[in-house]
C-alpha cells in the first residue's frame, strides 16, 4: 500500500518535470500568448491532415467514406464506441500525447479531435 | 441361461450387496442438510446463490471440511474451495460456517439433523468461485507492514542474534496466526474501510514485530501507523478475539500498539 | 444520437482505452493479437443489460487484474 502511494507520487513528479522540460526556458505566466503560440507549432491544417490519415490507415473504417474535417466517427464512420477509443489512441500515438480520460469521451469527430490536438502545447 | 436362472442369480446378488451393506452401518441414515453459497465467474450474469446437499453423517467424517470434500467428491465436483492441510495449521479453509468465521477443518458439524448447516465465504470479501475470496488486498497489506526482522547492526561474533527467555515470551500468542483472515473479515471496521484499515490480522502482525526484542526498526514502523486510518479505525468491536480459530487475541494486541504509541 | 453514457459505461470505455494503450507498448507483430484478444474479451459481454451493476463492476475488477497481468513486459504476445 505505502509503496503504491509512494509509486504514485514519484509518477506525479516525472509528469511535472516533463512538463517543465518541455515548456521553452524563461517562459512565465505574462508570456502565456507566446506559449500558446509555440504549442500551436503545428499549424491547423498539418494536424487536420494527419488526423485524416490516421482516420484513413484505421482499418475498421468503411473503405468508402470520404473523410474531412466534418467527418463524424459514429455517424460517417460506422464506427462503435469501442472503435472511436481505438481511433483515439492511434491519435494520441500519432501526436505523442496522452487524451484524458473525460475529454476522450467527448471527442467524436475529426474537428473535435483536432481542436484538442490545437489546444495540446504538448503534441508534436 | 433359463430365465428362472437368470432371475435366481441377479437375486442372489442383490440379496449379497444388501447383506454387506446392512453389516457395514446397521444404523438408520443421518442425513444432514448443508445449504451452500454458490457462484461462478464463468456466468458473471448468473446471481449468487445457496445450493442444499445431503450428506449421510454415518459416512463422513466429523469436520465440516470432511463434508465438503465429500459433497466434493461424490455429489458436484464443481463445488469450489481452498484447503491443504486439514488440521488448522495452513488457514486456506477459512469460511463463514453457521454464521461464524472460522477453519472448515477444525469446526465440527453440529450432529443435530434437524438443523440445516449453511456455509459462505468470508464476508465483505469479493469472491473469485464458490467458497474462494479474493484476499489479493489482505497479502498486499501484510506486505506493507514489512513483516521481517530488520536491523542496521549484526551481532560482533557474526552468529545468532540472542534474545532472552522473557523477551521470546513476548512473541507467544503472536507467531500463531496463521493469516487465515477469520478475523480481519470478521471486523466491521474492516468491512466499511478495507482499502485504507489493516485489520486485526495484519495489524498483529504489525505487533509481533515492534515489541520483538531483535528489531530495530520499530520507530518506523510506529510512524506508518500514525495515521488516521491504518490502527485507529480498530474501535474494540472484539469480533476478531471472538472469531479466531487459533484462540488467539488480536484485539489485545491492537490495544498493546495503540498504548505503546499513546505514551511516547 | 448524442446520448450521454452512464458512470459504468465510462469506466468500461476506459478500461478499453487502457487495455489498447498498453497493447501499443507491445511489439508490433504481436500487437494485432493483443487488440483481438481485447476486443473479443469485451464483445463477450456486449450484452448485459447496463442496469446490471454487480456484473459490470466483477468484469472491470477481474479486466484490470488481467490487465496488469498482461502489461508485465515479459508477455510478449497472445493467441
Amino acid at each position: 500500500m505505502l509503496s503504491n502511494i509512494l509509486r504514485g507520487s514519484a509518477m506525479a513528479l516525472r509528469t511535472t518535470s516533463m512538463r517543465t522540460a518541455l515548456r521553452p526556458s524563461g517562459a512565465s505566466p505574462a508570456l502565456w500568448s507566446s506559449l500558446r503560440l509555440y504549442s500551436s507549432s503545428l499549424n491547423n491544417d498539418d494536424i487536420r491532415c494527419r488526423v485524416i490519415d490516421v482516420v484513413k490507415a484505421f482499418d475498421k473504417t468503411t473503405a468508402s467514406a470520404q473523410i474531412n474535417a466534418d467527418t463524424h466517427f459514429a455517424k460517417d464512420l460506422g464506427l462503435d464506441s469501442l472503435d472511436t477509443v481505438e481511433l483515439l489512441v492511434a491519435i494520441e500515438e500519432e501526436f505523442d500525447v496522452e487524451i484524458p480520460d473525460k475529454v476522450a469521451d467527448e471527442i467524436k469527430s475529426v474537428s473535435q479531435a483536432v481542436d484538442y490536438i490545437a489546444s495540446n502545447p504538448e503534441a508534436n | 441361461m433359463s430365465m428362472s436362472g437368470l432371475l435366481r442369480t441377479s437375486f442372489t446378488r442383490t440379496a449379497l450387496r444388501r447383506g454387506l451393506a446392512t453389516e457395514a452401518g446397521q444404523v438408520a441414515p443421518r442425513l444432514k442438510t448443508f445449504k451452500i453459497y454458490r457462484w461462478s465467474p464463468d456466468k458473471p450474469t448468473e446471481k449468487p446463490r445457496l445450493q442444499e446437499f445431503q450428506v449421510d453423517l454415518n459416512k463422513c467424517g466429523p469436520m465440516v471440511l470432511d463434508a465438503l470434500l465429500k459433497i466434493k467428491d461424490e455429489q458436484d465436483g464443481t463445488l469450489t474451495l481452498r484447503r491443504s492441510c486439514r488440521e488448522g495449521i495452513c488457514g486456506s479453509c477459512a469460511m463463514n460456517i453457521g454464521g461464524r468465521n472460522t477453519l472448515a477443518c477444525l469446526c465440527k458439524i453440529d450432529p443435530d439433523t434437524s438443523k440445516e448447516s449453511k456455509i459462505y465465504p468470508l464476508p465483505h470479501m469479493y469472491v473469485i468461485k464458490d467458497l474462494v475470496p479474493d484476499l489479493t488486498q489482505f497479502y498486499k497489506q501484510y506486505k506493507s507492514v514489512q513483516p521481517y526482522l530488520q536491523r542496521s547492526s549484526v551481532p560482533e561474533d557474526g552468529k545468532e542474534i540472542l534474545q532472552s527467555v522473557e523477551d521470546r515470551k513476548k512473541l507467544d500468542g503472536l507467531y500463531e496466526c496463521i493469516l487465515c483472515a477469520c478475523c480481519s473479515t470478521s471486523c466491521p471496521s474492516y468491512w466499511w474501510n478495507q482499502e485504507q484499515y489493516l485489520g486485526p490480522a495484519v495489524l498483529m502482525q504489525a505487533y509481533r514485530w515492534l515489541i520483538d526484542s531483535r528489531d530495530q526498526a520499530s520507530k518506523m514502523r510506529k510512524e506508518m501507523l500514525q495515521n488516521s486510518m491504518s490502527l485507529y479505525r480498530c474501535h474494540t468491536i472484539m469480533n476478531c478475539t471472538k472469531t479466531c480459530p487459533k484462540g488467539l487475541n488480536p484485539g489485545f494486541a491492537i490495544q498493546e500498539i495503540k498504548k505503546s504509541m499513546a505514551l511516547e | 444520437m448524442a446520448k450521454r453514457l452512464s458512470g459504468l459505461q465510462r469506466d468500461v470505455l476506459q478500461m478499453y482505452r487502457l487495455c489498447v494503450r498498453e497493447a501499443h507498448k507491445k511489439p508490433l507483430a504481436s500487437r494485432p493479437n493483443f487488440l483481438r484478444y481485447i476486443r473479443t474479451e469485451f464483445v463477450k459481454y456486449r450484452d448485459i443489460p447496463r442496469k446490471d451493476f454487480s456484473t459490470i463492476e466483477h468484469l472491470l475488477r477481474v479486466g484490470h487484474r488481467r490487465l496488469e497481468t498482461f502489461a508485465s513486459p515479459e508477455v510478449k504476445d497472445i493467441h
